[in-house]
């Protein structure tokens, strides 16, 4: 137990200390480029190191990387807002591709968001042993492509980074998981390239049609210099949405999720719940909106139902399901669809909520995955039929699913709760401050989204945890969680319970890529 | 006035073939044949070295093709060969896969004894030199022979083991559909050359500009694409490529599937974009080219789903990659003709490293069917790799470079408005993710049903990794090649 925590705490004071605000002078590191090479680099170290050695490099890569993410978090000046740390070296000078990375707002509490369940699913994935040297390699190598995707202010870059993740995700499943894990791995793998065939055709359009030539977001969301002609805005932007809008698993692009993530090994699911898919929420406020304001003005009313559908539909599903699992994932399939509702309303509350709803999601839907895949192990079965009054053999386990399962619902004081008020909020001020009549009826649809989380999650605690004992038998061989299993949940259940308790910083955070951008687009009106 | 330096590349294989039959005279037939081997391989790499003398400056490749587009363009047999910065490019390659065959085929004819290995490495020689000669050609007959060299010497190729009926009836469908094919050429290139008075092509070009279209012209030119589109196996000219890719000897394969197509390509940039680049035509084959692309991609891929052989899902897998290069190529301009050399030498590593695992896997455990990849993490790592690397590489997922091949392909016809071919494009390439992956799946995550280790030699080991290495960086920097073949690309318009 000392050397895991030896193992975390070092490297995290030691990246803690590394750098410090680009105010205070030049940074040792490139501080963006760390946190890909940091994970990239210890998929390699993994590579040629004995196999004893794989889970505490990556363990320890892991704990550096989330003490830059804290760092980052601490350092990202307030009073500037705008891209901070930007590096930027041109790639292919005709083409108008380069290097660039950068983080407003947004953008630093999706990297915070990244470091924190990349350093959970390290510490969850601690008792993996079948091909435990490539399971750390392909994981490490995952949480680099993801964080280059938040990172990349270039096109082409965000593109590449991002199906640099879905490639080892791929091998995750297929390899580590359970059920029928190859059919689940190749429709995952299918669905999400799928969506990334119309994000890369539609990022070359607006490339050869904008006035500018290049790539960069920067440049690109500068629509007077563009010249993108609202016809092309009115064509490309739906597409560009549903592209990205599979990432997060859109209705009907959904179906590829819930079966990924109950095959999935808990690690895989918890990063692809909690960070890979956010990015589709995040690329349509990065990319579609600024780029296509108006498109998004014409489209966002339409999209919106399919986001409702989202909410209501993956609710009602979980409440059906039998596997413990794939209630979990429905209910992400359902959260995402609130977090798209947000950017639907395309008011300064509704988008801030679904930035903050896209944080809060990653933590707990992180959490919730880390506590079923823990319970699973002991357990060896997800069926509901069979699990029951579990509470009394793994008490501490049944406290934090409890805490996660509130979270999910959106009690106040966890970080649910902010990020779905929010949401409504927009919601409510889109519909009744003379903006498009259609939230006004859409607004009450949704709220009831949260009513049925409430059930299917009370009735999920009720039959695993409290209910009468299924099976006498499983119950007498359970054991509560050990130290290095409760330690990533309790860390997730902090990090809910701090953005619950005070969003202040985090909602400022949000705002200071928010609302610039409401300006640039300028609502509904 | 005649400069050795333009055809000296196919001089080097030429003599490397002849010496390789004479030397063949002094080994015991039942030898391992070193002697003929290493001529063989010498030969290959000299001519890749010649590359670097074409130009007269410097020692690498890169800064032959500078000096190529600075002006210093050697010439021969009056301007009937001419070796430009584009010609090295395509060479390269060719070269390239030349040299990878002849490893591949050490090993497939160790695990296939036979007699006439020398004959075999000959036969590739002369190949290799007719289709290194195409690229230079300025002038259709001279084309016309450097491809008639490439496809004969690739009929008895294709058909070398005499004993195997399979391969037997590959030799005599390519040679069957082949030869009907090259008749369809030279019917379409008489009618240019009744239209226009002369065979060469830029002199083509001149005259054509003047005149205006022609149904009899356009018949012509619908005669070249379709001689040539059997070639580089774009549908529906197609039909021989499953059938000879998976009777063909495994080296064989790999050269049709590389050398011949880039040669095949060499052609149609040359004779399309110089010759017949007037506007009487243009209108005309692009339109062509869109359909022949769209269909072959939809087809190639769309029939490589069900198959259980490799060597076939390969030749299907063919078929698309023609598709999506002609994508570029009928874009065309510097940014699209940049592209498809881009993407062949991409697809040179991708392809050769993916038969060379193939050949090494049926020198192990005789069987081409993908279900017997199962468990090669165990096997053999490196080859696992390599299939996941490769195919992947093809299916145009990053960070391989078959992506930043295809981001450029459709890039340009985007360019060009041709927006939705490169949507088609990019939705089958999702298709073909499904049966690539099924590979990479058998390869990485199935179970082995035989522990036992496939022995690589250090030369195959190290092949294995610098294709990989290859394929990895050029997703991440395609820079320096990139500039290479822009820079390539350029000198066919100056």
């Amino acid at each position: 137990m000392f050397s895991v925590l030896a193992t975390i705490l070092v490297p995290f004071a030691v990246s803690f200390c590394l750098f410090h605000s680009v105010a205070q002078g030049p940074n040792l590191l490139p501080v963006l480029s760390t946190f890909i090479l940091a994970p990239f680099l210890a998929a390699l170290l993994v590579m040629i190191a004995p196999e004893k050695f794989a889970r505490w490099i990556s363990l320890g890569a892991a704990s550096f990387v989330l003490g830059l993410g804290v760092k980052l978090f601490l350092c990202y000046q307030t009073a500037v807002s705008g891209f901070q740390f930007v590096e930027e070296i041109p790639w292919l000078k005709n083409l108008g591709i380069s290097y660039i990375l950068g983080v407003d707002g947004m953008s630093t509490l999706m990297v915070l968001l990244v470091t924190c369940v990349y350093f959970a699913g390290a510490l969850i994935s601690w008792n993996i042993s079948l091909r435990r040297k490539e399971y750390f390699v392909l994981f490490s190598l995952l949480v680099s492509g993801v964080a280059g995707a938040y990172e990349s202010l270039d096109l082409f870059f965000f593109f590449l980074f991002y199906e640099f993740a879905v490639l080892p995700m791929y091998l995750l499943v297929g390899i580590w998981g359970t059920g029928r894990k190859e059919y689940a791995a190749m429709k995952l793998t299918v669905y999400l390239l799928a969506g990334s065939a119309f994000m890369l055709v539609g990022f070359l359009a607006i490339y050869f049609t904008s006035n500018v030539h290049t790539f960069d977001i920067r440049a690109l969301s500068d629509l007077s210099a563009t010249g993108l002609s609202v016809s092309f805005q009115n064509t490309w932007f739906p597409l560009l949405f549903v592209g990205f809008g599979v990432i997060s698993a859109l209705f009907p692009f959904h179906t590829w999720s819930p079966d990924g993530y109950g095959s999935a090994p808990t690690a895989a699911s918890m990063l692809h719940a909690g960070v890979l898919k956010s990015l589709g929420g995040y690329s349509i406020i990065r990319v579609a909106l600024p780029l296509m304001p108006d498109g998004a003005k014409h489209w966002l009313p339409y999209l919106a139902i399919l986001a409702l559908i989202n909410m209501l539909y993956a609710a009602i599903v979980a409440l059906k399901q039998t596997d413990f699992k794939y209630v979990i994932a429905y209910s992400s399939v359902s959260h995402c669809g609130t977090i798209l509702f947000g950017i639907c309303t395309l008011e300064a509350a509704g988008l801030n909520g679904a930035v903050i709803q896209t944080f809060s999601h990653g933590i707990v839907a992180a959490m919730t995955f880390a506590l079923v895949g823990t319970v699973y192990g002991k357990a060896h079965t997800r069926e509901l039929a069979k699990l029951g009054g579990l509470s009394k053999c793994m008490p501490v386990l049944g406290a934090l699913f409890v805490a996660a399962a509130m979270a999910n619902v959106g009690l106040p004081g966890l970080s649910g709760f902010v990020g779905e008020f929010l949401v409504f909020l927009g919601s409510y001020q889109s519909g009744f401050r003379g903006g498009f009549s259609i939230f006004q009826a859409l607004f009450p649809i949704g709220v009831l989204a949260i009513v049925l989380t409430a059930i299917y999650y009370l009735r999920l605690v009720q039959m695993v945890f409290f209910g009468p004992v299924k099976d006498p038998h499983l119950n007498e061989e359970v054991k509560d969680g050990s130290f290095i299993e409760i330690l990533p949940i309790a860390f997730l259940l902090i990090v809910s319970l701090l953005v619950g308790l005070y969003p202040k910083p985090f909602v400022d955070m949000s705002n200071l890529s928010i609302a610039p951008l409401i300006d640039h687009i300028g609502g509904f009106k | 006035m005649i400069q050795v330096q333009a055809f000296l590349p196919e001089l080097w294989l030429v003599s490397a073939a002849f010496l390789v039959i004479i030397a063949d005279l002094f080994q015991k037939s039942t030898s391992s044949k070193t002697v003929v081997k290493g001529i063989a391989v010498l030969g290959v790499v000299g001519a890749l070295l010649s590359l670097c003398c074409i130009s007269g400056c410097g020692s690498c490749p890169i800064s032959a093709c500078c000096s190529a587009v600075a002006g210093n363009v050697p010439t021969a047999f009056g301007g009937f060969l001419k070796t430009d910065a584009l010609s090295v490019f395509f060479k390269v390659i060719i070269l390239l896969a030349t040299l990878f065959t002849l490893l591949i085929s050490f090993r497939f004819f160790k695990a296939n004894p036979t007699p006439y290995l020398t004959e075999f490495i000959a036969v590739l020689l002369f190949s290799a030199a007719g289709a290194s000669a195409l690229t230079s050609a300025q002038e259709i007959i001279t084309l016309y022979v450097a491809l008639e060299t490439l496809t004969i010497s690739s009929y008895l190729l294709a058909s070398f083991m005499k004993k195997d009926k399979a391969s037997n009836e590959a030799g005599m469908k390519y040679l069957l559909l082949g030869a009907f094919s090259s008749a369809l050429l030279l019917f379409g290139f008489s009618y240019l050359y009744g239209f226009t008075g002369t065979t060469v092509i830029s002199e083509i070009g001149k005259v054509l500009a003047t005149q205006v279209a022609s149904p009899l012209l356009t018949l012509s030119v619908i005669m070249i694409v379709a001689g040539l589109a059997f070639k580089i196996s774009l549908a529906p000219f197609h039909m021989w490529t499953p059938d000879v890719y998976e009777g063909a000897p495994t080296p064989v394969t790999a050269f049709l599937s590389v050398a011949s197509k880039t040669a095949g390509f060499a052609a149609f940039v040359r004779l399309f974009w110089v010759g017949l680049s007037v506007p009487a035509l243009q209108p005309t084959w692009i339109a062509l080219f869109a359909v022949l692309a769209v269909i072959s991609i939809i087809l190639g891929n769309l029939e490589a789903l069900p198959q259980r052989n490799i060597k076939r899902l390969m030749a299907y897998s063919s078929i698309a990659q023609a598709g999506y290069i002609s994508t570029g190529f009928l874009a065309g301009g510097q940014l699209g003709l940049t592209a498809v050399l881009f993407y062949m030498f991409v697809y040179l590593f991708a392809n050769m490293g993916v038969f060379l695992a193939i050949t090494i896997v049926a020198a192990k455990t005789g069987s081409e069917q993908i279900e017997d990849y199962a468990g090669m993490w165990k096997r053999s790592p490196l080859i696992g790799i390599m299939l996941l690397v490769g195919l992947l590489s093809l299916a145009g997922v990053p960070p391989f470079a078959g992506f930043s091949g295809k981001w450029y392909l459709f890039g340009a016809a985007i360019s060009k408005g041709y927006t939705w071919i490169a949507l088609v494009g990019m939705i089958f390439s999702v298709v073909s993710l499904y049966y690539y992956l099924q590979v990479a799946r058998q390869a990485l995550i199935s179970a082995p049903k035989d522990d036992s280790p496939i022995e690589l030699s250090w030369v195959e080991n190290a092949v294995l990794v610098i294709c990989v290495l290859f394929i990895v960086t050029l997703g991440f920097w395609p820079t320096p090649i990139m500039q290479i073949a822009q820079t390539a690309a350029t000198s066919l318009f100056n």
